[in-house]
């Protein structure tokens, strides 16, 4: 956790933005990457380097299935990724409000 | 949309990601996500309204004047045909937009939900094709036909409901089922006029809830 007690994993722009998105799925769903990869705007190289690290802290679950050029791979947030996600959130507002307006929905 | 995002960012510090920052990327992503991933309901209400108050509405006029009841024109039915079959079309096509890519649970129900009524409406024109072999009367069937496809609809919305824990479509589902129920009261030509309206205005209606709070 940094100083400011905003989780590290979470706090960069390309992360938030992905965990932001998986968490606007209801639990139990999943993205395909390329589906996630239209939605943050992410090269194919990047989103691949920050799923691993959000996947290193347990926070998403990439799955992969067939095989060859059919191969699907599926992003999901896992149940402490986004119980990490509340708790950044809510870092986040108490930041906010000591600072001022503007708080994260 | 691509920012050109290093890979290798890692800390808010290394970012130089400030909180303000941070919660205007949450709340774009979160809208992003909400309005990308959600199907466009007003479009797909718009759209069944249309069925009903043209289509609909269209077979009425061929049939209000016949007495005794007959049937409706070909050209009537054929246009409700063709009406409801682009609307089928627009139906998947709004949805796949939305949910491509997405798997899991939720896809899962949706696939059940749609198969249902496919199930449904399957059945509603094999009993009218019975209905005829047993020699119901010309109006017995026109007010099955009108009808019988709502009730589906209604029952399959109100049954989905376990699944969704969607109060809007529990309540469509409930209204679908009482209008269908009702309207065979009108007659066998009033039963068209008495679905068109009572279908397709407060589809209208909803699809302009909708979209206000989209």
């Amino acid at each position: 956790m940094s100083q400011d007690g905003l989780d590290p994993v979470i706090h960069a722009p390309a992360r938030l933005r992905l965990m932001v998105t998986l968490a606007a799925l209801p639990g139990g769903d999943h993205l395909s990457f390329t589906r996630l990869q239209d939605l943050v705007g992410l090269t194919p190289g990047n989103l691949l380097t920050h799923l691993r690290k959000l996947d290193e802290a347990g926070y998403v679950r990439t799955d992969k299935t067939g095989g060859g050029p059919s191969a699907l791979t599926t992003v999901s947030l896992t149940p402490a990724g986004r119980a990490a996600l509340d708790r950044y959130t809510t870092a986040l507002r108490q930041i906010l409000d000591v600072a001022g307006p503007a708080r994260p929905s | 949309m691509n920012e050109g995002t290093s890979a290798d960012e890692g800390t808010g510090a290394g970012t130089g990601l400030d909180p303000q920052g941070a919660a205007v990327i949450m709340q774009e992503a979160g809208q992003r996500a909400r309005r990308e991933l959600a199907v466009n309901q007003p479009a797909i209400f718009v759209t069944w309204a249309l069925v009903y108050l043209l289509g609909y509405g269209t077979v009425w006029l061929s049939v209000r004047g016949q007495q005794p009841y007959h049937a409706p024109a070909g050209w009537a039915l054929g246009l409700l045909t063709l009406l409801a079959v682009v609307a089928l079309v627009i139906t998947a096509a709004v949805t796949d937009r939305a949910t491509s890519g997405v798997g899991g649970a939720t896809a899962v129900k949706r696939r059940v939900y749609y198969l249902s009524l496919a199930i449904g409406w399957l059945g509603v024109v094999t009993m009218q094709i019975a209905l005829r072999s047993a020699g119901a009367s010309h109006g017995v069937i026109g007010v099955f036909t009108a009808s019988s496809p709502l009730l589906v609809a209604g029952v399959v919305l109100v049954a989905g409901t376990a699944a969704w824990l969607n109060w809007w479509m529990f309540g469509l589902g409930l209204w679908l089922i009482a209008v269908a129920a009702l309207s065979g009261f009108a007659g066998p030509a009033g039963t068209w006029a008495v679905d068109a309206l009572a279908v397709g205005l407060p589809f209208l209606v909803l699809a302009g809830i909708r979209l206000i709070r989209r």
